[in-house]
């Protein structure tokens, strides 16, 4: 197994020491010892060095890691000065994290739950979850090596590699798909989760979802949907058991 | 309700890898209540006597799509807080298992997974404030540029994540198990609470929706996607 590869199947684990001094630091110096090892005979100096920087404070999507890293392990064996490589590091923390999640946790992810979400309200079997998987994990597994591939190519000069590739143009097309698909999905979802209920039920089911919605959006802060469900779910408990 | 140690330990094996693909690895999705609920639903028809993988495939399908409405207004990002959607499935699955018609056991299933999810969030916060004091304790071995070091680290930090998902799919399943003796007895106060869980998740996924949108063009699509679903129900 190649440096490479080894380095790859590591950053599918960068978040595994996430915390909040250092937040992927230390996933992307373990993600990096496999890429450092040539140097490791051939500078020892350096060597202990990258390894230093290479597990320094660090935040970016997960699935694009791979750009820091193949940029900033390309500027270690280019020689470039260490601070260079650090201050590389922070600048593509925000754009990589923007990038990342306006492409996916906005907008592929959740336009591959809702056309799951879809599929499964009008009727299709299980298999739909299969596709899912497939389609979403061939996405992100592509993603994650072309974002190595690239980074160890571009060095530090990866921003420009970052602003002329696909990703910009991609994470702009994908969200109005995302929002069209979520609102497709809502009502198929609910509509399938109450295909048993009568129409009374149905009409106090829009009313709570109408009320949810106004909290929601007015106290955005405090009315959170995990809370507001949780706080009717019990008040339904204790009305019932109250009337019962 | 099914006590069955076989099928308590799959659940809580299966709760495990989701809680552990959530955040640490490999963040392949198997975490999003939709797959997690399918494959709860699989191992209880394949573990739970007088439950057919026929009925129980469905079922847990039914529990996880309910669950998404609620995971659709979740952004995972960097540092948020955000509830566990993946143990809290499982659970979830479980706790609507104990009653005999799934759509009276939804609430219920939602209720339990909306705990989990909550308690799932918090243990995150956990996990990560001991990842932050084992770098603290391990600070001179970084400095010097350790290889081990950042492998210990790496490796401690996977292992508190397992211990944590497997914690939480274990609170769960207790929750799972303790709420229905506490609960009104009666299926029409389990339809409520259907009816209740039911509407919590539309008004979570239409207000995600929107604060998601912003004031940018998506909210005309989102807005356009609704219009067409509700058309699309209705005519049905």
């Amino acid at each position: 197994m190649n440096g490479r590869f080894r380095a790859f199947l590591r950053l599918l684990a960068v978040q595994g020491a996430w915390n909040y001094e250092r937040m992927l630091g230390v996933g992307m110096g373990y993600a990096a010892e496999p890429l450092l090892e040539d140097l490791r005979s051939a500078d020892p100096s350096r060597y202990s060095e990258a390894s230093v920087r290479s597990a320094e404070f660090f935040n970016c999507h997960p699935y694009l890691a791979g750009l820091a890293l193949g940029a900033t392990v390309r500027a270690e064996y280019d020689q470039v000065p260490g601070d260079q490589i650090l201050r590389l590091r922070t600048a593509l923390c925000s754009p990589l994290g923007a990038l990342g999640d306006q492409l996916f946790w906005s907008g592929v992810l959740p336009a591959l739950i809702a056309g799951t979400l879809i599929a499964v309200g009008l009727g299709a079997g299980a298999w739909v979850v299969l596709v899912f998987l497939l389609v979403y994990n061939a996405a992100r597994l592509a993603t994650s090596a072309w974002s190595l591939e690239a980074g160890l190519a571009s060095g530090m000069n990866v921003g420009g590699a970052i602003s002329h590739s696909w990703l910009p143009r991609a994470a702009r097309i994908v969200g109005p798909i995302a929002g069209f698909m979520v609102g497709l999905a809502i009502p198929v979802t609910a509509s399938y989760a109450l295909s048993w209920a009568l129409s009374r039920q149905i009409g106090i089911t829009l009313a709570i979802a109408g009320v949810g919605v106004a909290l929601s959006l007015w106290f955005r802060h405090t009315v959170t949907s995990v809370r507001f469900g949780l706080v009717l779910l019990v008040l339904t408990v204790l009305w019932r058991w109250t009337t019962s | 309700m099914n006590v069955l140690l076989p099928l308590l330990g799959a659940l809580l094996l299966w709760g495990t890898l989701v809680g552990l693909d959530v955040v640490t690895f490999p963040q392949s999705m198997i975490s999003r209540p939709i797959i997690a609920g399918t494959c709860a639903g699989l191992i209880i028809g394949l573990l739970s006597p007088g439950t057919s993988v026929q009925e129980a495939v469905p079922g847990g399908m039914l529990i996880g799509a309910t669950l998404e409405l609620f995971a659709l207004d979740v952004l995972p990002f960097g540092a948020a807080r955000y509830p566990d959607y993946g143990p809290a499935t499982v659970a979830a699955v479980y706790a609507a298992f104990g009653w005999p018609r799934l759509e009276v056991g939804l609430g219920v299933g939602v209720m339990v997974g909306l705990l989990t999810a909550v308690l799932g969030g918090w243990s995150m916060q956990i996990v990560r404030r001991a990842n932050a004091a084992a770098i603290q304790r391990r600070s001179a071995a970084l400095s010097a540029g350790q290889a081990d070091a950042i492998r210990a680290l790496q490796w401690g930090g996977v292992r508190r994540d397992i211990a944590r998902s497997a914690g939480v799919t274990a609170c769960g399943l207790a929750i799972g198990l303790l709420v229905w003796p506490l609960l009104p007895p009666g299926s029409e106060n389990a339809v409520w609470l259907t009816v209740v869980a039911v509407g919590a998740g539309i008004s979570a996924a239409i207000s995600g929706a929107i604060r998601n949108a912003g004031r940018t063009r998506r909210l005309a699509w989102v807005f356009g996607g609704l219009v067409i679903g509700a058309l699309t129900v209705v005519l049905r």
